[in-house]
């Protein structure tokens, strides 16, 4: 019972390049906080979406995110300057496209970049 | 990511929200020493299994398939794969290599380990280090098959002899890595993420027969894993690195390495996998030989940029200590020499007091880290050198006396000060502008580890026998490198002991 979520991806996408979204996307939903793109899967108490198979109280899998969102286009997304080639998050230099997308995104809590551990990159896109 | 602390606290609440149900199977430490017995629920088989998807581990993996295994299986505890081996300059030391042959620089395997023999001062091995150069070549040679790319020239690191040392264009390990990882999957080792190593399993005969791993791992996030048990039909290769993030271990070991020196490895580096191998027999070697890096800077975490810059531009810069005005070490002596002499830069309380390190602008901008170094705000350039002396509160006569004197061992080609060798800084003068970072030591390398022969295998304390069925390979060993590692010498070791083991394994 999944709901439309591309409809909801290229909506998000038409208000970013409006340039009008706020840095803060983690809002209170019920009981739960969640991110304002994904109001619908709130709305539509659809926990299983990336909880497969679990109770929510149990981390979804590692690479759910990409049953929506598609990787080659997250890569060309955040793609950097040639010269700064290997700081795009979606195929970087340590890990390329190895790295889940919890360990810099939360969905129900403020992340930060893995790569923050050590180095001062810009991403102003990025939702904490 | 969590840093050390909040990773052990997780454990502790992990420990104690487990409740009674829990209690049951944590109860398993009287028994960590599993003896597999016909209740033993095996979960999968794997004909090798391998724990670290760092250098020795992908090596291993890459050869053991070249070797004709079928089933090779590389675990890592992190949702990633390449652990502190994508961490670094990777950059790698391999004596008569092609480039070398192609500048004509005349060096070999025993030339490179009287270097590193040198630097170990005494204690190192030097069979294990011989066996290393000799094999170094073939490492290299799996890493440009793999699709690693490497700068075509070389670079003279502290404590070598010759120029030695191939860099990837990308100046990080993980030039390797991402390669090597596609490597495994191309040619079908399975890689899994999550799986962190908790115990060996024996047989009745004492031989290593499988490993209890924790399934669904989540590194400081609360959650250790299902147990899961995994058996082997030719053996287990530990490949886990090195504890360098491990405050109390390492502090156990050097009282001076508290929290406050932070480190270039990642929080992973955390080294459990060695403690198990301590526990079920394997020899303790060098464990207090923890090295600093001198080449890390206190205006960033981790690695970061300036390793590497530092690294690349020492042979043809001056550090200064701030106070004096006046260089206080030779800038490419073996990382201890450097460490022990930056350590010592204080400020009239007993403080850190960071030195600088001055590089003229055209030299320094023939390494793309300058770039990075500069663009991040963690090295600044200035166009004079009262700039640079008003900047860092440094005393200007004595600073100008001190390029002066120095620009004097360029040209004479000795360096009466503290006998750095000066061929590689040849016709490299200090002159405006400059570039300037700030270097503090950080914790970046653990000499110590399990005891293993040049076959890989882990001795036994008890008979002085290999431990059948059980390997290690790389910074978990210990005993290689001695007191001081010299820098670009733990690839070549980590992938050719990988590749040894795996040589090993496939004839047992």
């Amino acid at each position: 019972m999944k709901p439309q979520v591309k409809v909801l991806i290229i909506a998000a996408a038409v208000v970013l390049m409006a340039g009008s979204l706020v840095a803060e996307t983690l809002q209170q939903f019920d009981s739960v906080q969640g991110r304002s793109f994904h109001a619908d899967l709130y709305a539509d108490n659809a926990c299983d979406s990336c909880h497969v198979n679990a109770e929510p109280e149990a981390y979804p899998p590692d690479f759910v995110c990409l049953d929506c969102h598609d990787s080659d286009e997250l890569v060309q997304a955040t793609a950097r300057p040639e010269e700064d080639k290997w700081q795009n998050p979606h195929n970087n230099m340590h890990y390329a496209k190895d790295v889940p997308c919890m360990e810099c995104h939360g969905e129900h809590s403020e992340r930060k970049v893995l790569c923050a551990g050590c180095h001062f990159f810009d991403y102003p896109n990025f939702k904490k | 990511m969590g840093n050390d602390k909040e990773y052990q606290a997780d454990r502790r609440k992990f420990l104690v929200s487990m409740g009674l149900a829990g209690a049951a199977t944590i109860a398993a430490p009287a028994l960590k020493t599993m003896a597999a017995d016909s209740s033993t629920v095996w979960a999968e088989e794997h004909e090798i299994v391998i724990i670290g998807s760092g250098f020795s581990g992908l090596a291993a993996a890459i050869e053991a398939k070249k070797l004709g295994a079928k089933d090779v299986v590389v675990y890592d505890k992190m949702p990633y794969f390449g652990g502190n081996s994508t961490y670094n300059g990777g950059l790698f030391a391999v004596p008569n290599s092609p480039l070398q042959k192609e500048k004509g620089i005349k060096d070999s395997p025993e030339i490179m380990a009287a270097d590193q023999l040198k630097a170990g001062r005494g204690v190192a091995d030097k069979e294990l280090l011989l066996h290393v150069a000799e094999h170094a070549g073939e490492a290299l040679q799996m890493s440009l098959d793999a699709g690693s790319e490497y700068f075509p020239y070389l670079q003279q690191l502290g404590g070598h002899s010759v120029p030695r040392t191939y860099q990837t264009t990308v100046a990080s390990g993980g030039g390797i890595i991402r390669p090597l990882v596609e490597q495994c999957r191309k040619i079908g080792v399975k890689l899994v993420t999550r799986a962190k190593f908790d115990t060996l399993i024996f047989d009745d005969d004492g031989k290593v027969i499988g490993a209890k791993m924790l399934m669904g791992h989540y590194f400081g996030r609360d959650q250790e894993g299902t147990p899961m048990n995994i058996k082997t039909k030719r053996g287990i290769l530990v490949a886990t690195g090195g504890f360098a993030r491990n405050i109390n271990l390492r502090q156990a070991q050097d009282p001076t390495l508290t929290e406050e020196v932070t480190s270039t490895n990642p929080p992973s580096a955390t080294g459990e996998a060695l403690l198990e191998m301590f526990k079920i027999g394997a020899i303790p070697v060098h464990m207090a030989y923890i090295q600093t890096g001198p080449w890390a800077s206190p205006d960033e975490d981790g690695f970061g940029y300036v390793s590497n810059y530092s690294i690349y531009n020492f042979a043809h810069s001056i550090s200064i200590y701030i106070k004096t005005g006046k260089r206080f070490m030779n800038e490419i002596a073996d990382r201890k020499t450097r460490a022990d002499a930056q350590l010592s830069c204080r400020d009239d309380n007993g403080d850190p007091l960071p030195p600088i390190t001055i590089t003229s602008y055209i030299h320094a901008k023939e390494h793309p880290t300058m770039k990075k170094v500069l663009k991040y705000g963690v090295g600044w350039k200035f166009e004079t050198i009262e700039e640079v002396a008003a900047r860092f509160n440094v005393p200007l006569e004595p600073l100008k006396a001190q390029i002066k004197e120095y620009n004097g061992y360029v040209k004479s080609g000795v360096d009466e000060q503290f006998g750095k060798p000066m061929e590689k800084a040849k016709g490299k003068f200090i002159e405006a502008p400059f570039v300037v970072v700030r270097n503090w030591p950080k914790v970046h390398y653990c000499q110590g580890g399990v005891k293993i022969d040049v076959q890989a295998r882990v001795i036994n304390s008890a008979d002085w026998k290999p431990i059948p069925g059980l390997y290690a390979a790389g910074e978990v060993t210990g005993g290689v490198h001695g007191v001081s590692r010299l820098g670009s010498c733990s690839i070549p070791d980590c992938m050719v002991m990988g590749m040894t083991a795996a040589r090993t394994i496939m004839k047992s």
